[in-house]
């Protein structure tokens, strides 16, 4: 089967149970929806993985799950790791960040801020496991926002 | 076209909360119908479907046609959901060229039209002209989103690696039927 006919195979499926009601969508998906839009960084700089197989949004397992994304210059790197059913983001921005700058962990739903050490390392414990994304705000240049990355036990 | 745009000069990133849930109202069951088609459990579809809206705003400045945003909500969350779903080793088959790329609006998938209850009811007819065992098949994997291939091969006395090559023939022959008889419903 092609990869064209296993889309439309998809899509049919979803019409026809559509059409049946047989798998409503649950009523936090639209919260969830719309708890996305509140994520929007105008004028941000999105920083693609930099290894694709490693930011594919791995489950976790427990151990460490380093990722690398890169826009420009700038380099973060975040390991995610799954404790006792929380996520904890260690990270580093590179180069060296200015005196005024600082770190958004955010996730749909919490968001917690830290100023990086000065070589650049920032840490957060007690998010919720699922889509996370970190936004590296300077103070003389837009703001660098990792791709979101989802991130499981 | 499932969602209007009332003015196609005004560009998406002036978006604003009344005009996004418009978006989630239009698009987020069609969304989550094609996650779980797909093949994901409920936890890893929710994932998948905000997966494709976080995408979204990631995306939104460098949106151009906002009349392709249904087709390119659809498509990511496919994406989203084969990417999810290979990690979860999902058995639905799946078989995406390039799972990793940035999905950009130039090539969102237009067969997606097809994700609207309308376009079902018309596929429900055809079934009911199906022989079997398409009309059960198609039937039991459309009526009970959580069936197990196992499940499937158990109710049909047919062997489980011959679930997934039945169900794309079948689904191949809906196709086939709808093309020839497209526009009675």
């Amino acid at each position: 089967m092609s990869a064209d006919d296993a889309a439309l195979e998809t899509y049919m499926l979803a019409a026809m149970r559509l059409a049946a009601q047989a798998d409503p969508a649950p009523g936090r998906l639209a919260a969830d929806a719309m708890a996305a839009l509140a994520m929007r960084l105008p004028g941000c700089v999105v920083a693609a993985p930099a290894d694709l197989t490693a930011a594919s949004g791995a489950r976790a397992g427990g151990k460490p799950q380093m990722h690398r994304f890169a826009a420009d210059d700038t380099t973060l790197d975040v390991e995610t790791t799954i404790t006792e059913g929380r996520l904890e983001i260690a990270g580093q921005v590179s180069p060296p960040p200015a005196p005024d700058a600082y770190v958004e962990v955010r996730t749909p739903h919490v968001t917690k801020v830290r100023v990086p050490s000065p070589d650049g390392q920032f840490a957060v414990a007690g998010l919720p496991p699922g889509w996370v994304s970190v936004a590296y705000h300077r103070p003389s240049d837009p703001p660098v926002v990792t791709r979101w990355l989802r991130v499981r036990a | 076209m499932l969602f209007e745009v009332h003015d196609e000069s005004i560009p998406l990133d002036l978006l604003d909360d009344h005009a996004w849930s418009e978006l989630v109202a239009c698009f987020n069951g069609p969304m989550w119908a094609v996650a779980r088609a797909a093949g994901l459990g409920a936890a890893d579809a929710s994932d998948a479907v905000q997966g494709a809206w976080l995408r979204l705003v990631e995306s939104v400045d460098r949106i151009r046609d906002p009349r392709a945003v249904g087709a390119w909500l659809m498509t990511t969350t496919r994406r989203e959901a084969l990417r999810l779903g290979r990690k979860a080793g999902q058995e639905f088959p799946a078989d995406p060229p390039d799972l990793y790329g940035h999905p950009t609006l130039a090539a969102p998938d237009p067969t997606t039209e097809i994700v609207d209850a309308d376009y079902g009811r018309t596929l429900w007819s055809r079934v009911s002209r199906l022989s079997e065992p398409c009309r059960t098949m198609l039937r039991l994997f459309a009526l009970n989103p959580d069936v197990r291939y196992a499940q499937v091969a158990a109710r049909m006395h047919i062997p489980v690696g011959s679930v997934g090559p039945t169900r794309s023939r079948c689904s191949a022959k809906l196709r086939t039927l709808l093309a020839e008889d497209p526009l009675e419903c």
